[in-house]
Order: C-alpha cells, then structure tokens, then sequence
C-alpha cells in the first residue's frame, strides 16, 4: 500500500494577481480590495482554494451535486461576510470553516427528509496500488470499501473531525480551529469516530490488509 | 488513596488509544499504557488496529486531481453584470 501523505496542510497563500505596478497582490491585498466591494479580487482570493474545498465538500457529503450547491453557497456567504473576516485565523481557515458548517447544515437538511441521500462510499476510495499483488489489492479494496461505508455512517461532527485530521491531515489545532470546537473536544470527537469506524470493520480486518 | 488496577488501567487505555497513536498523551500517560498494553492482548491488538485504520484513512486520496466546478462563483457574481451584490458593510 502507498505510505499515506501527510503533507495535506493549508495550501499556499492566494498570490497570482497582478496590480497596477505588475508585481502580485497578496493575499492580505485581496483581502482589503475584496472588503471594498472588488468581486474579481474576491474571486482571485477564493479561487485558489476552491479545488481543495470543493473535495472536502464532496468527502463531507458524498454526493457531487449536492457539492456543486454547497459549494456555491459556501463563497456566497464568504463573499457576503467577507468584511467580518479580520485575518485573525488564515483566509483558507476561515472559507474551510463556513464550508464545514454548510456541509454540516445540508446533512442536517438531508437528515430530516423521509429518504435521506445515500453517501456514495466511491467518492472516498483510491484505487489499489499496481505495485500489490492481485490478492492484496482485493484485501485494500475491500478494507476501503468498508471505510468509506462506515465513514459514510458516522454522525456529520465524527466524520467531520475524521476527514479534517486523518484524510486531509490538518493538525488537531488546524482541525479544531475549521470545526469550530476546543481541541480537547476534537479530540474526543476524533477518538469516537476512530472507535466506531474500528468497530464497523473489526480489528482483525484492518490489521490484516491496512497493517 | 486506591492505587489503580488492571480494570481501571485497562479501561483508561481503551479511552486513550487513538491519543496515543496520534502521540498526544503525556510522557508519563504514554508509559501507563505501553506498560498495560504489555500483558493486554485486548489494548495490544486496539493499537495496532487503531495505527492500521489511521494509515488507511490517511490513504484515502481518491479524490486526488477533482476540480471545483466553474460554476463555483455564480451566486456571487452579479447577474447581467449588474453590480447587485456586495459584501455586507463594504
């Protein structure tokens, strides 16, 4: 199995536009023009996020065209709340933040209709590794089957803290601060969801094939 | 003072594994349950399943090259080019 990458952290500060002058604006730039009114410098801002939050969202929810909307709704309130935003916490942090509450918003929404949208556990699988024999590459695909049915099982706030630590390797205080809870409740959160995932497969399965 | 015992040790560990593997727990935490995981075939194996699912999930990458769709910024952009939206207080 490919060795896991932990190198998942915040991406680079948005920093691709051109002022007047022609050197580029940073982000703190942006910032200040988007707070004035400049959509396009918002957009700039935004948009050099917008792969990464658009594949939590789909992690989170587990269906693409309930991704698309939320996702449509996340910059919306980002774009309308932007003056509220006073750099206390990175950009990246604080859109990965109104994401995971709107996520968390639309499964509470799915949650009370009569026949809830399914998560489709595909969305969060990789295939096996060509370097892995046959059978060992059925074991993984197998294992990640199972996971990403039992992830798709787990109350929004477990996935949420599972998905922010372990999938898209922020670190407890990152995650913490995105999931807008204390980092001692992280990581309660965390070790419950690790628990039932680890009940849902049983021990022996995961350390056979994810050992 | 009761001095615990291998229940309360064993339960403790239990609540602490994914702390442990995550290298959260004090030195001195970390040593009560490597010491009760020695002669607890129960918390031994909980360790290595906890390590094994860490891994696997941190393996989860499937969504690796997706992109956000274009239509990612269509309700912030004013429709007809009408300037009819603008940050709250701006």
């Amino acid at each position: 199995m490919t060795p896991p990458s932990r190198g998942k952290r915040a991406p680079e500060p948005a920093a691709t536009d051109s002022t007047a002058a022609g050197s580029p604006a940073t982000e703190a730039e942006l910032v200040a023009r988007a707070q004035a009114g400049d959509v396009g410098a918002f957009e700039q801002l935004s948009s050099a996020y917008a792969d990464r939050l658009f594949m939590l969202l789909l992690r989170l929810l587990g269906d693409r065209a309930e991704a698309e909307d939320v996702a449509q709704e996340v910059m919306l309130r980002a774009w309308q709340g932007i003056t509220r935003f006073q750099g206390r916490s990175s950009y990246f942090t604080w859109l990965y933040r109104i994401a995971v509450n709107e996520a968390n918003r639309a499964l509470d929404k799915r949650a009370r209709r009569p026949a809830g949208v399914a998560i489709r556990e595909q969305e969060l699988l990789l295939p096996g590794s060509p370097a892995d024999d046959p059978s060992r590459q059925a074991e993984v695909s197998e294992l990640r089957l199972a996971l990403g049915r039992a992830l798709a099982d787990l109350p929004p706030a477990l996935r949420t803290a599972i998905v922010l630590r372990d999938v898209e390797g922020f670190s407890t205080q990152e995650a913490a601060e995105i999931a807008g809870v204390s980092q001692a409740a992280f990581k309660s959160r965390l070790h419950q969801a690790r628990l039932r995932v680890r009940t849902a497969i049983g021990d022996e399965a995961l350390v056979t094939a994810g050992g | 003072m009761r001095i615990p015992g291998h229940a309360d040790d064993h339960r403790w560990s239990q609540q602490h594994l994914s702390h442990y593997v995550d290298g959260d727990l004090r030195p001195r935490a970390r040593r009560r349950l490597e010491r009760h995981a020695r002669d607890c075939v129960d918390c031994a194996r909980g360790i290595r399943a906890m390590r094994a699912l860490v891994y696997t999930v941190q393996g989860l990458d499937g969504l690796a090259g997706v992109r956000a769709p274009a239509s990612i910024f269509d309700r912030v952009r004013p429709a007809g080019g009408a300037d009819s939206l603008s940050p709250r207080g701006a």
